[in-house]
């Protein structure tokens, strides 16, 4: 069935544009890889306050703040991103194990993102006592860095899952 | 001492012959797994180095220092970008007269040496009278013009490396 939408789609307009510009592909995967870069360094950023490896002097949810509407508008351009590349290579991507294995990693990281999110939100001593029994969320942001990183690699593997393609693309 | 040219080629012929040079040319996921390191951390080298320019530009964080924010990033910039440079140069090594020869891998490496000479201009000109626009003023203007020089740079240095994947071929 995903091979048959996969199929259906690579010969939708849209997909053929894209097919027929050679730089869209390597245009968007930039795009997708600064978005990367501004979703893994927000996520480290409160990862590193939470271990209090940096600003010790701002409260943990200072930090959270500033840097959670950044993961979140990342996460935004890396779906539009992505949806661009899975519509130029349906076939490259859809039934492609390491993009489906990414998709999974990143529904997990979703979830676990926006429990840290409420979490923090909810904690309002963290304003006010930096450092305080933040075991559960030094938890959950170092899964959820892991997770990221995990969510990167499958997306570098789906170049090379797809026999089709050969390496190095 | 011979031409210059000459001894280049005996260089990355020597680099290619290392073991690991030959396991990455020759296994299926060492190639993979090295570029994802050095993805990973070129994402945290251009995202950390994002987060200075843009409060030197003004654009964020107005209400923290400069030198706090810089002082406490740019460490964790460095040893990222060492884990860029090693993994960047395993897959050099593997490869080095393919890539030396191509010209996205070429306008990568000036593109980071001018982003080099760009960060010295930026430490050694602007960024001595900080204390002076660390907070509650704005930056001079060649500490600004050198932070938008520097996103340029990096945003240019991620899109010539994601296209050296396309004009090389396996």
């Amino acid at each position: 069935m995903l091979q048959n939408f996969a199929q259906w789609l690579s010969d939708t307009a849209p997909s053929r544009f894209i097919q027929d510009i050679l730089w869209i592909i390597p245009a968007v995967q930039t795009v997708h890889i600064l978005a990367i870069a501004v979703v893994l360094s927000s996520v480290a950023m409160i990862e590193l306050r939470l271990f209090g490896l940096v600003g010790r002097s701002t409260p943990v949810a200072r930090t959270a703040d500033r840097f959670l509407p950044w993961l979140w508008w990342g996460t935004l351009v890396l779906a539009i991103t992505g949806a661009i590349l899975i519509t130029g290579e349906p076939g490259r991507a859809l039934t492609n194990p390491a993009f489906q294995l990414k998709m999974a990693l990143l529904s997990v990281a979703i979830f676990v993102t926006f429990a840290f999110h409420r979490s923090v939100r909810r904690r309002s001593a963290l304003w006010s006592e930096p450092a305080r029994s933040l075991g559960v969320l030094r938890a959950a942001a170092l899964a959820t860095l892991l997770l990221w990183f995990s969510i990167a690699v499958a997306g570098r593997w789906i170049a090379y899952a797809v026999v089709s393609y050969g390496p190095g693309v | 001492m011979g031409d210059p040219q000459v001894s280049l080629q005996r260089v990355f012929h020597w680099l290619e012959s290392w073991p690991i040079s030959a396991g990455v040319r020759e296994s299926p996921w060492m190639f993979p797994a090295i570029e994802s390191v050095h993805v990973i951390a070129i994402t945290l080298v251009v995202g950390s180095i994002l987060i200075v320019d843009l409060r030197v530009l003004g654009l964020t964080s107005r209400n923290e220092r400069v030198t706090e924010i810089a002082g406490s990033i740019l460490p964790w910039t460095w040893g990222v970008f060492c884990v860029a440079v090693v993994s960047g140069f395993t897959l050099f090594a593997a490869k080095a007269h393919t890539y030396f020869d191509n010209i996205n891998f070429q306008t990568k490496m000036v593109l980071m040496a001018a982003a080099f000479i760009n960060m010295l201009v930026f430490h050694l000109i602007p960024f001595r009278s900080v204390g002076t626009w660390d907070i509650g003023r704005p930056a001079p203007w060649l500490a600004k013009l050198t932070c938008a020089v520097s996103l340029t740079l990096w945003i240019l240095i991620v899109a010539m490396g994601r296209w050296i994947g396309f004009s090389i071929e396996g």
